[in-house]
């Protein structure tokens, strides 16, 4: 049984993985790029090591570098974390190869997930219902595409098989668009995964995307933690999450867990995982995808259900069984997460870069912070934008956007922009106060303008602030310039120094 | 001192009388502002109602962050006002701009040749940083002048990357 953890990643999730780690008594081993050498998780590991400069690809995308620095280091275990190697079976392969425990599911389990079309095949016959669209795992042809299409219906989206995050994915909306759409689907799908297959979906209207969390040890035991609302997104990134979501009946929950469930079981699954739904307005779902891996927004799920999700992972790849059954699992109050990126809500959603001088955090009742930075942290361009997660839990979910609404006016952050604003206006948005919304909302119907609009201004003191600041910086010059002239002229000081030296 | 303050397109009459009295518009109010830490958060109590904002320096303009809203704000004082006035209407005539990189990052592609027309709005460039990509469009009527990176190349924070005329 492994004694010391390798983490294979940096920011948030490291420091969230060595947590655990701390209070499983398991030593750590950080690895960093050039660019991280001061960050959180390197400071609070057992050991780091140095892997390379800052672009991921020569840090921490180098596979074969990170088990050479497990088996130097004495570590047992690999954990992942999310991104980078998280969802790589080949990475996962090596990793066992090299004698270590991969803190996450099996190579196979990985590698047919990540292939969406043999997913979906997997899932159909499991049982599971999956979007309408292209079956089986055959590459289709632009020709059988095209004949395909009117079958399923417009609209639908093209989607690359080794698809994720948004790339390969187009919409179309007629047959008329469908080549040049296939094209350029084809082509982005081809340098982002180096491979260019795709299959057809229906496009599913007004739909929410809620996803389970299941938890299955080596042992075939598999139990779910109930749902996590993911709807608001903006260009297939979710910015927000809630748990339990205001859409679902207990009916709908037991049965879509359930089916997650079965999906775990279908490719013997086991550490975490997280099964993606589309739920249609008549509380129909259908399977999107699997991810083999740690979500970004565990934590939502973990204070519902009083389950540490990292201590599990870590526990069921020590060899042990799953400590809880389905029985055990219940939801307690509401739980929601902002994740807070580097990102100017007033400008497009603009990253931001540069030096954090000052950060003040939430703190209080119910407010639990997942972040890698600090007053003093550099943000580079070379990693994404999410500096934190500013994560609440209230009795309910009125209290729980209360106590969000509370911990978002605490935050602090200067040196960067942040998209704090952004959820603030959220957290006055009927529409989601009602939890009346649907994953189209944010990129199409939200208006942070509209919104704010007649909600109380303050043009006055804004007035009396940007007047005073500019006040303040004309005397601040004025008096650089008058200590200048009273300053001992420098013949002076020259002749002084003359003296002294000789 | 008394300057001419715009927000988001509204204009205030501020003077600053002393250390403790500002006079808005002709109203005098009660003020206590301090910048927290040195830092650009600021303090500022008016009539015993405490708020804090933050102030982002714009080239011309300061931007101020109260209760998650953004405002849009211009202070001149008396002479920046005439010399305004005295150089005739500012904005129509400032002619070229220059399309400065805001922030580091991978130029993915060049959109636009030199010399091609383009109309406000049009996206002259693709830049990737953190693993996003960003259109950036233009932000008048005009003519593609000197184009200075191109597809591949990386650009620090405040480059001139090309300009419309």
């Amino acid at each position: 049984m492994f004694t010391k953890v390798l983490i294979a990643n940096r920011g948030e999730i490291a420091v969230r993985i060595l947590r655990a780690c701390r209070e499983l008594g398991i030593k750590t081993v950080a690895v960093y790029s050039t660019a991280d050498r001061q960050a959180l998780h390197v400071r609070y590991a057992t050991e780091a090591y140095l892997l390379g400069p800052a672009p991921s690809s020569e840090s921490y995308l180098k596979g074969d570098k990170i088990i050479e620095i497990a088996l130097k280091s004495g570590a047992g275990a690999i954990h992942p974390g999310y991104g980078f190697l998280a969802e790589n079976a080949a990475f996962a392969q090596e990793v066992e190869d090299a004698g270590l425990e991969f803190i996450g599911p099996s190579p196979f389990a990985i590698s047919s997930m990540g292939d969406k079309a043999i997913a979906r095949k997997i899932m159909l016959e499991a049982g599971v219902p999956v979007v309408p669209g292209t079956k089986g795992t055959d590459r289709f042809s632009d020709e059988e595409l095209l004949k395909l299409a009117p079958e399923i219906g417009f609209p639908l989206l093209i989607k690359a098989t080794a698809g994720g995050g948004g790339k390969g994915m187009r919409e179309v909306k007629s047959i008329e668009e469908m080549p040049s759409a296939l094209n350029s689907a084809r082509g982005e799908a081809m340098s982002a995964f180096g491979e260019d297959n795709v299959y057809l979906e229906k496009l599913l209207l007004g739909a929410r995307h809620i996803e389970i969390q299941i938890l299955a040890d080596k042992f075939g035991n598999v139990i779910h933690l109930n749902e996590r609302e993911c709807s608001l997104q903006r260009r297939h990134q979710k910015l927000l999450e809630e748990a339990p979501s205001p859409a679902m009946t207990e009916e709908l929950r037991e049965r879509m867990g359930e089916v997650a469930v079965q999906a775990a079981k279908a490719v013997g699954y086991e550490s975490a995982g997280t099964i993606e739904c589309l739920v249609d307005k008549d509380k129909n779902f259908y399977f999107l995808e699997m991810n083999t891996r740690l979500q970004v927004e565990h934590p939502i799920t973990e204070l519902v259900t009083g389950v540490d999700i990292v201590m599990e992972q870590i526990r069921i790849a020590r060899g042990r069984q799953l400590s809880l059954a389905q029985e055990d699992i219940k939801i307690n109050g509401a739980a929601i997460e902002c994740r807070i990126n580097a990102e100017d809500p007033h400008n497009n959603f603009m990253p931001s870069t540069g030096h954090i001088s000052h950060a003040v955090l939430p703190t209080g009742p119910g407010v639990r912070i997942d972040t890698g930075v600090y007053s003093g942290t550099e943000i580079t361009p070379y990693y994404d934008s999410m500096i934190s997660k500013l994560i609440v839990w209230g009795e309910n979910r009125a209290q729980a956007i209360l106590r969000m609404r509370r911990a978002l006016a605490e935050y602090r952050v200067v040196g960067v922009r942040t998209n704090i604003p952004f959820h603030q206006t959220m957290m006055d948005s009927h529409r989601f106060l009602g939890g009346r919304y649907d994953t189209r909302f944010v990129e199409e119907e939200f208006d942070m303008e509209e919104i704010s609009e007649g909600k109380e201004t303050h043009l006055d003191i804004a007035a009396i602030i940007a007047t005073l600041v500019k006040h303040e910086q004309t005397e601040r010059s004025a008096h650089v310039v008058r200590r200048n002239a009273r300053d001992t002229s420098n013949w002076k000081w020259l002749s002084r120094w003359e003296r002294l030296s000789k | 001192m008394e300057y001419i303050t715009t927000i988001d397109g509204k204009e205030f009459q501020v003077e600053i009388i002393d250390k403790e009295h500002v006079s808005v518009n002709g109203k005098i109010v009660e003020v206590d502002f301090e910048s927290v830490r040195s830092q650009p958060i600021f303090s500022l109590i008016v009539d015993g109602e405490s708020y804090e904002a933050y102030v982002y320096e714009g080239e011309d303009n300061l931007e101020v962050l109260i209760k998650g809203r953004l405002y849009n704000s211009q202070v001149e004082d008396e002479r920046e006002r005439r010399l305004r006035a005295a150089a005739g209407s500012s904005k129509a005539i400032s002619g070229t701009f220059y399309l400065k990189a805001p922030m580091p990052g991978l130029v993915v592609s060049v959109l636009v040749e030199e010399g091609q027309e383009v109309k406000e709005g049009d996206v002259l460039l693709i830049l990737e940083s953190m693993k996003m990509q960003n259109e950036l469009k233009s932000p008048q009527d005009g003519v593609v002048g000197r184009i200075q990176v191109s597809g591949g190349d990386s650009v620090e924070q405040r480059q001139k990357m090309l300009s419309v005329e």
